[in-house]
């Protein structure tokens, strides 16, 4: 057994002092645990911003848009809200939803979801640990994703709230954009395995708007 | 750019779909005889025209779709979502 660990006398593990969960995105100094993920405590006060949040709760539902669920979900394909326990629920397909919450609740809404979806077929997934999760702030976003999506970012087309999947940086990333106390924000999810690259291939098209890293943030979602 | 109207996402450039194919209704696979089973898998009738495909938005809702294309102007008149099996590709988050 692992020195970070012990069994108590109930059988749980308790998780000593190390770190449970690594993003794919390398953590800048200083690092530090946050509900057993390493993440980075640096603050940046630059104008564009780059951080890494994939260890926030990232949960997939796969439903019939006229299911039970779809209408407790209540957002339509290609956009996104705040539930009213402040998740963001986002229309990420036609009949594909991505629920995100605060680190460490995705077995509590994955059991919310299988709850209202009842008996109707409907796949709700943790995918917490296979997607990497950046977000994007500052009046230069657009600009920066303009670079390397194809999508016109336009305030008449991508509104706050507006969600879509597309190639940025050519990796498939499900964008969402969620502005920040009035700045344009715009979060960007991909597999795992193109974490990294998403994040570095971001930080050198802000290059030219000197883009920062920013480290993991104090509202999560 | 050629751009394909994805009946779910809207104008995508053509490189977010993979080319899957004309469209051919499948004789029945319980009494169809080889000639028309090994036509369905493998003819294509390949106009310079009109032509009814399938594409596969795999960079944006992954979903089938069928398209209306014309092969010599590459002009696309219509889509539409594919129905049925198939229309769903896989449980991509
Ligand atoms: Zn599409």
């Amino acid at each position: 057994m692992p020195e970070t660990s012990s069994t108590n006398t109930a059988g749980a593990v308790e998780v000593g002092d190390g770190p449970v969960a690594r993003s794919p995105i390398r953590p800048l100094p200083p690092v530090r645990l946050h509900a057993g993920w390493e993440v980075s405590g640096r603050r940046s006060e630059a104008a564009l911003q780059l951080a890494d949040l994939s260890p926030l709760a990232k949960v997939h539902v796969r439903t019939s848009p006229t299911s039970a669920l779809a209408s407790f979900l209540e957002v339509g394909f290609g956009r996104s809200a705040r539930d009213e326990g402040g998740r963001l629920v986002v229309g990420a397909g036609p009949d594909s939803w991505t629920v995100i919450g605060r680190t460490g609740t995705a077995s509590e809404i994955v059991a919310s979801l299988q709850a209202a979806a009842g008996a109707e077929p409907a796949s709700v997934i943790d995918t917490t640990h296979g997607r990497a999760l950046v977000r994007l702030t500052g009046s230069d976003a657009r600009r920066l994703l303009e670079k390397v999506c194809a999508i016109d970012f336009d305030d008449a087309v991508t509104p706050d709230g507006a969600t879509f999947t597309s190639s940025v940086a050519r990796v498939v990333t499900e964008v969402v954009r969620d502005d920040l106390d009035g700045l344009p924000s715009y979060l960007l999810a991909c597999e795992r395995s193109s974490g990294q690259y998403l994040f570095d291939s971001l930080l050198d098209a802000g290059n030219e708007f000197t883009v920062e890293i920013d480290g993991f943030p104090e509202k999560e979602i | 750019m050629i751009l394909i109207p994805c009946p779910h996402c809207g104008d995508r450039n053509s490189s977010e779909f993979t080319y899957a194919g004309e469209v051919h209704s499948r004789p029945s696979p319980g009494d169809a005889r080889q000639g028309p089973w090994r036509d369905y898998l493998y003819g294509k009738d390949n106009p310079a025209g009109w032509t009814e495909e399938r594409w596969f938005h795999g960079s944006g809702c992954g979903k089938y779709l069928r398209a209306e294309r014309h092969t010599v102007t590459n002009e696309i008149r219509a889509t539409r979502p594919e129905v049925g099996a198939g229309a769903s590709s896989r449980t991509r988050p």
